[in-house]
């Protein structure tokens, strides 16, 4: 299977790295805007042509995958090329800047028998993975509830609130947060299903070049309720997902490899805490090794991306379900955009 | 003469612009829209543009009258992907304006980080082995972007017929920026000493800045590559002690044999790290070797092509350095507490 890539930025190289060790599929070709990006991503992931134009590389080398990393603004624009070009399309989040764009390529889509994958790379971390398969297995129990947060700083002169150069996200409705609704939504998704109804409460605590640098949401959704939020203030950083079950209990770290499980044991009900208290400082302590470990090795957070692309490679190449449907996506980002605020901070 | 200088607030920019107009160069400065450049006492006759080369769209004016571009910009911060992309992504953007603007001279600062350590044996001067691809890319962000960036320049130089100088200077230090990566590894307050007899191939930022306003006004330095040291360089237990008196830090030196670190190192990459896609700089042999292997340096080709000699002793440096603030570099904004980079 052939792969091209358009955007050689950060999380390109996440892509490119992956996508090199995945069986069957050769990385054909690479398109930056600038040249030397493009020629020094070709080096560095021995990846054989690079182009500037990426209109070229989609006529000239056909690809079967094409991935979108640009800045979300031009998501749009070249997704629906590579659609033209025959090529799915598997698009970094947010995969449009409105609803209405994602409809119209998700149709396209659809139309030429191809398909659009939304990254949503946290959802297929090992924490959430696990304990989906414990929801499956029925030891955990129906879920009510899910409760994710993001502690990030992002109001650093070097990122999201550079004031010399704005930050390409900043166009998005919601600033920077916006960023990060796809992956909120879309871990809420998983746990509780598309949803019903959002209240959002969208806020500003420190002066920046960022609109919001606060937001919280509760989600009424098909199979129980979810609390979202992102926080430019709260320290350290973190992601935190907490997913409350019939039976269990669920606490990941998703920038770590901390998750925890509480849930009934064979002890007297009054020795429960004593016991889940010891197991649970075990788990975290053999946590703090592996995230140190995984450090030198291997994608880091990125885990998921990497189980992602090789879930959604297979399936391409089988004509299996994918991981990530069209529906899956459609049903995230009437998420998203119910959560969007009206109107931007003073 | 008029030179446009990038960079011209950053830790060697400032001085730069000192520089030429100690020697009646004019000068335009381009910092980014956001920089305050009150505090470093320019005079009035210096033209200020304001413009970020991560994103600028038109850099074509910035070139009206100017006979010479001393590009100093680099991005030296943030992760991989950003430092190549402000440094080489900028330096596009500035070399395609400066085609279609009347200026044909270019000086341009490079590092020491685009030879290869590794390969080179004994003496590292301008005819030492320089990185090569793909082996480049495992020597970290910095490495990279400064080792494209003179690649890109040359290229466009070739294609454009300009005036070339490439000026490569070693660790610069100064003010604020005292602490250099050749001294080994800090822990806490302490010292591991790695070679504490290697010699340092440094030059003080005054110095630095007073070849490159030398290498835009001289003709001799055109089509040029020069390394900029002051010397042969301090010792490095030498250095790290006027360090450690200078700026009154207490803490214990623990020297180690370069040859006993460069087999631990060795060892451990071949060992455990090998299959590892991040580990940190010292453990990485490539990079263990450009801040660390015991070469020597010397400043012949600058001496004989611009007659240049520093305007300032190692005792002058530490007194600039680590003595009384002069008044005119008061409240110098560069972040402190960084080690400077090759």
């Amino acid at each position: 299977m052939k792969a091209a890539l358009i955007g050689a930025g950060q999380i390109a190289r996440q892509h490119l790295t992956c996508l090199n060790t995945l069986p069957g599929v050769q990385l054909a070709a690479i398109c930056d805007l600038s040249p030397a990006t493009a020629e020094a991503a070709a080096e560095r992931h021995a990846i054989p042509s690079w182009f500037t134009d990426h209109r070229q590389m989609l006529e000239t080398i056909r690809p079967d995958v094409v991935h979108v990393t640009t800045p979300p603004t031009s998501h749009f624009r070249l997704a629906m090329d590579a659609l033209e070009a025959g090529a799915h399309v598997i698009v970094e989040k947010p995969a449009t800047s409105s609803f209405e764009e994602l409809q119209t390529l998700t149709l396209r889509a659809k139309q030429t028998g191809r398909h659009v994958i939304e990254d949503y790379n946290y959802v297929f971390n090992h924490a959430p993975q696990e304990i989906l398969r414990k929801i499956e297995t029925g030891e955990f129990g129906a879920v009510t509830h899910v409760d994710i947060l993001i502690c990030l700083d992002i109001l650093g002169p070097d990122g999201f609130a550079d004031p010399n150069a704005p930050h390409p996200a900043l166009k998005l409705a919601g600033g920077a947060i916006a960023d990060f609704l796809p992956h909120l939504a879309s871990l809420s998704h998983a746990f509780v299903g598309p949803h019903r109804s959002a209240q959002t409460v969208w806020s500003k605590r420190k002066p920046s070049p960022l609109p919001f640098d606060e937001f919280r949401s509760v989600i009424e959704a098909e199979r129980g309720t979810a609390t979202l939020g992102f926080s430019a203030s709260a320290q350290p950083d973190a992601f935190w997902l907490r997913v409350y079950g019939e039976r269990m209990q669920a606490t990941a770290n998703l920038f770590e490899t901390r998750l925890t499980f509480d849930g009934p044991r064979n002890v007297p009900k009054p020795l429960r805490p004593f016991f889940s208290g010891l197991d649970e400082g075990r788990d975290i302590r053999r946590a703090a090794l592996s995230t140190l470990l995984r450090k030198f090795k291997g994608p880091g957070a990125y885990e998921g991306l990497w189980a992602c692309l090789s879930r959604t490679y297979q399936a391409l190449a089988t004509r299996a379900a994918l991981p990530i449907t069209i529906e899956d996506v459609l049903s995230v980002n009437r998420m998203v955009e119910a959560m969007k605020p009206r109107e931007q901070a003073a | 003469m008029k030179a446009l200088v990038t960079g011209a607030n950053g830790f060697l920019g400032r001085h730069v612009v000192n520089a030429l107009l100690a020697r009646g160069i004019e000068v335009r400065a381009m910092v980014r829209p956001a920089a305050r450049v009150e505090a470093l006492g320019w005079p009035a006759s210096v033209d200020i543009v304001r413009a970020d080369l991560r994103s600028a769209r038109d850099l074509v004016d910035a070139f009206a009258d100017v006979d010479v571009l001393i590009h100093l910009a680099a991005v030296v911060s943030g992760g991989e992907d950003a430092q190549f992309a402000g440094t080489v992504g900028g330096t596009e953007r500035l070399l395609d304006a400066m085609a279609a603007s009347a200026c044909r001279r270019l000086v341009l600062c490079s590092s020491f980080s685009v030879y290869d350590y590794t390969a080179t044996s004994d003496v590292l001067d301008e005819s030492a082995p320089l990185q090569q691809s793909p082996d480049v890319y495992t020597r970290g962000g910095y490495t990279v972007a400064k080792w494209w960036q003179e690649r890109l320049t040359r290229r466009y130089v070739e294609k454009d017929g300009w005036d070339l100088t490439v000026l490569r200077p070693g660790f610069i230090w100064g003010r604020g920026h005292g602490y250099l990566a050749a001294l080994g590894q800090q822990i806490g307050r302490h010292h591991v000493v790695i070679g504490p007899l290697t010699r340092i191939p440094m030059t003080h930022v005054e110095n630095c800045a007073d070849v490159f306003a030398l290498a835009a006004a001289d003709p001799r330095a055109r089509g040029q590559t020069l390394n900029i040291v002051d010397g042969p360089g301090e010792r490095v237990w030498t250095y790290l002690s006027d360090y450690m008196r200078g700026t009154g830090e207490r803490g214990l030196r623990l020297p180690v044999p370069h040859w006993l670190a460069s087999a631990v190192v060795r060892l451990a990459f071949v060992t455990v790290f090998r299959r590892a896609t991040k580990v940190p700089a010292i453990l990485t042999p490539k990079k263990f070797d450009a801040m660390l292997k015991p070469l020597r340096f010397d400043n012949r080709k600058l001496r004989e092509t611009l007659g240049w000699t520093p305007p300032l002793d190692y005792k002058q440096c530490l007194a600039r350095t680590y003595g009384p603030e002069p008044a005119r570099v008061e409240a110098a904004a560069w972040p402190s507490g960084k080690a400077a980079s090759i």
